[in-house]
């Protein structure tokens, strides 16, 4: 499984990367801009990623203008609903009205931070990553 | 305000939301408990609360509460759809109950920060036992099977961050010897280390890396860090390097001083939360400035990346709100309306008519009075006011459920939720509402999305719920642009189902036809749905908005859409009135409503030989109502030249009424007029004036509708 981690916060970046080397190959970004650049490589290289793990407050792009590109640029792509990337959004922002802008903007979980590993991996479990 | 209300956390909403579904459940159990079953409303009521359960409690991932509710909405799934006879009622109650307080054990647990780990299984197995019987019973009576309950599973999912119940909460202070070179350095190392297993860290000075001049003041005052771990205190220690550290102070705090050590260290902890909706809806350069997009900066930016770390429980802001009971408020509110009475009869009182008297003293004193009083009156009425974000996230779920259950494809737009309005109007629009909503999506958006297609419209429905305030009045409108009124088809409805006087058309105004939508016992829809057209929708809609003097504005054109307007006062309680006199009787009429006050000469007045009298104003004609003659009220001045003649406008249509004089313009506090009275038309409530007398408070839309029954 190809994953695209990005997270600002040096702490929870490692610890994420730590998380998820488990189930696959793991590229790290630092900002939200880094991570719309190496979702377009892949996707030209024709390998894209199957899962993206998204911090909402990150410098140049916040996590939510990258969730929004990332849906647009498949849209426009036209790749099916089934095959797009599989977006968490991982934040400590867990107010009700960020979840569900989250949610209407099109990510598949939303985990609040400190992140419970235990649930974390059952939601990849029902999205059929692993 | 407004912002408090929307960073109730998930889990919070949740919690909140589940325990009202259920004590609403609850109450319609207990009312039915005697009954022989439940009734349609009830089953539908219960099935959409399991349903609302089951929904969002998938999304949490509460899997027990999500498997129970959902055997349980099988259950009224099954009642629903095949009506089948001879129900054990009791015993259904007593399943009903059992999930409800497994439900609530489960939530309970949640609160105290537990995780909800109770075991499902048996009273799985007792729902299904039930199921089965009851599908037996089903097919004994040869009821058509329905096809099986559809589940659509959750496709997106929420984690809750792990409750920080095992965290805890450092505050340390190293303080360097005063010869210490480059203490920024060391404190950064001391970061550096403790990042490892920080959950949050915070410190000051925060430029530490960036400054150098930030060595001398960490050698002057010490370098402070907040720290939110998982690690013991010894284990934290040994992380930090204490060679050249003269002394390091470590406190552990509990949640709450954290929370406020917080504030302390200049967190602004709501800030986040207002900043990442507003960039991520398009503010992108207000974001990228914030940010400030410096490579590498991610180390300091731990105080960024931290800030929303803190529970919303830990806002040590809250902490200046508290809540009070809605009763107490009313007290108040009514307390405060006697007083603004009672000063009115302080302040005209008939001793004070007095010849001679000295009352510059007086005078000074009462203006004092007066201004606090009105400033009492002001801040009363802001407290009771809420901004009506609560009553559109509502509609937000209602657009979405039945939009989803009738697989119409349909945006919501929301425009000005923060508008603030009075408690009270807010609990009487939110039924009027939410009908106008689903009326919206159900009727008012195309079933077929080719339908739309087909006249340029994108195939997306829109709805556009929009509050503004405007004039003294709240503006809520409910507007989609979907296929629109048809006024033929209503006319030709009306008139079928003998509801309007048998004439053209083209005699009635386009508002009016529109109105006929909201006569009892009209709906245009042949087939009633799951969420409107059973029939006592618009009338009753209509019914409640009059209750609180607001009124309902339809507009509509076909093909592209209507709009629903509620028209609202901001507040009920007091008024702004003109108080004149007819006969010996006052009366008070709002100030908002005359439109002005003229003398005219009988010349002006043509009198119908059946009665009816017009006014003449200026080449317009006018409907004159002589309030002496329909109240009665003797030693009254029948003579128009002597009288005053005021303007009254409402919802577009006018009325003169005469008067004898003009009293004063002042605060009225809107007293109801007892029911011992009979209701009489025209009038909408009493108060009392300065001497003791009772005022009547004129109804213009009464007036108007009692003198066009009359004509």
């Amino acid at each position: 499984m190809k994953i695209l981690l990005a997270e600002d916060d040096f702490a929870s970046r490692k610890f994420m990367d730590k998380q998820l080397s488990r189930y696959g190959e793991c590229d790290v970004m630092v900002d939200g801009e880094e991570a719309v650049d190496a979702f377009m490589m892949a996707l030209e290289d024709g390998e894209p990623y199957d899962l993206a793990c998204l911090d909402v407050m990150m410098p140049v792009m916040d996590g939510y203008q990258v969730l929004k590109a990332i849906r647009d640029i498949e849209a426009q792509k036209g790749i099916p609903k089934s095959k797009r990337v599989k977006v968490i959004m991982t934040t400590a922002l867990n107010d009700e009205r960020n979840v569900k802008m989250a949610f209407e903007l099109g990510c598949e979980a939303y985990a609040g931070k400190p992140i419970d590993v235990e649930k974390f991996e059952k939601v990849l479990t029902k999205l059929g990553l692993i | 305000m407004a912002e408090e209300f929307n960073t109730e956390s998930m889990l919070d909403m949740f919690l909140y939301e589940s325990g009202q579904l259920l004590e609403k459940l609850e109450g319609i159990i207990l009312e039915k408990q005697d009954a022989d079953c439940f009734d349609d409303a009830d089953i539908n009521e219960i099935f959409r609360v399991m349903h609302t359960i089951k929904g969002s409690s998938g999304v949490l991932m509460y899997e027990n509460i999500t498997k129970v509710t959902h055997k349980l909405e099988d259950v009224f799934y099954y009642l629903r759809e095949s009506h089948p006879d001879d129900v054990p009622h009791m015993e259904l109650v007593e399943k009903v109950l059992a999930v409800s307080d497994f439900v609530t054990g489960e939530l309970d647990k949640l609160k105290n920060g537990d995780t909800p780990d109770g075991d499902e299984k048996q009273l799985v197995e007792d729902l299904d036992e039930f199921l089965g019987r009851l599908k037996g019973e089903i097919k004994k009576q040869g009821i058509q099977m329905p096809q099986a309950n559809k589940h659509v599973e959750p496709t997106q999912f929420y984690i809750t961050p792990v409750a920080g119940d095992d965290s805890h909460f450092y505050r340390i202070s190293i303080h360097y010897r005063s010869d210490t070179q480059m203490s920024n350095l060391r404190a950064y190392s001391a970061t550096y280390a403790l990042k490892e297993v920080a959950e949050d860290l915070l410190y000051t000075p925060d430029d530490i890396l960036s400054n150098e001049a930030s060595a001398d003041v960490i050698v002057a005052e010490g370098f402070h860090m907040l720290l939110q771990t998982k690690s013991t205190k010894e284990e934290v220690i040994a992380l930090i390097d204490s060679s050249e550290a003269e002394e390091i102070n470590f406190d552990e705090l509990s949640k709450e001083e954290y929370g406020r050590a917080l504030g302390e260290f200049g967190r602004e902890e709501a800030e986040p939360v207002a900043a990442a909706p507003a960039s991520a809806k398009g503010d992108e350069n207000k974001e990228a400035k914030k940010e400030g997009p410096k490579p590498g900066d991610y180390v300091v930016k731990t105080k960024e990346a931290g800030k929303g770390k803190t529970l919303a429980k830990n806002q040590p802001k809250q902490q200046s709100i508290i809540s009070v009971n809605v009763e107490k408020m009313d007290a108040l509110m009514d307390l405060i309306g006697e007083l603004v009475i009672a000063e009115a009869v302080v302040l005209q009182n008939p001793d004070l008519k007095v010849p001679g008297l000295e009352l510059s003293n007086f005078q000074k004193a009462s203006g004092q009075l007066s201004k606090i009083t009105t400033e009492l009156q002001e801040v009363i009425m802001s407290m009771r006011m809420m901004p009506l974000t609560n009553t559109f996230q509502k509609m937000r779920r209602i657009v979405f459920d039945v939009s989803r259950k009738l697989g119409k494809d349909i945006e919501l737009e929301v425009v000005g939720e923060n508008t603030e309005v009075d408690k009270n109007i807010i609990e009487h629009i939110t039924d009027p509402l939410m009908h106008l909503v689903r009326n919206s999506v159900d009727h008012g958006i195309e079933e077929d999305p080719a339908d739309r297609t087909a006249v340029g419209k994108p195939s997306k429905g829109k709805i556009t719920l929009e509050a503004k305030n405007e004039g003294g009045k709240v503006y809520i409108s409910v507007k989609d642009d979907g296929k629109g009124l048809n006024k033929e088809k209503l006319y030709q409805k009306a008139l079928d189902k003998g509801l309007i006087e048998n004439k053209p058309i083209n005699e009635f105004t386009d508002k009016e036809i529109f109105r006929f939508i909201t006569l009892p016992g009209f709906s245009t829809k042949e087939e009633v749905t799951e969420y409107s057209g059973r029939g006592v929708g618009m009338d009753v809609v209509v019914k409640n908005i009059q209750s609180i003097s607001g009124r309902l504005d339809i507009s509509s054109v076909e093909f592209e859409g209507s709009e629903m307007t509620l028209v609202i006062p901001l507040t009920l309680a007091i008024i702004n009135g003109i108080v004149v006199q007819v006969g010996n009787s006052p009366f008070v009429i709002e100030t908002a409503s005359i439109k002005e006050f003229v003398r005219v000469g009988e010349d002006s007045l043509i009198s119908e030989p059946s009665g009816e009298e017009y006014i003449v104003l200026r080449g317009e004609c006018y409907p004159f109502i002589r309030l002496n003659e329909r109240y009665d009220l003797p030693d009254s001045n029948d003579k128009i030249e002597e009288g005053i003649i005021v303007v009254l406008e409402h919802e577009g249509s006018q009325v003169c009424v005469l008067i004898d004089k003009l009293l004063q313009e002042q605060e009225i506090v809107v007293k109801p007029i007892p029911p011992y009275v009979r209701k009489v038309k025209g009038l909408s409530g009493c108060t009392q004036l300065g001497d003791g007398s009772i005022a009547l408070i004129l109804d213009i839309a009464g007036l108007l509708l009692h003198d066009g029954e009359r004509r």
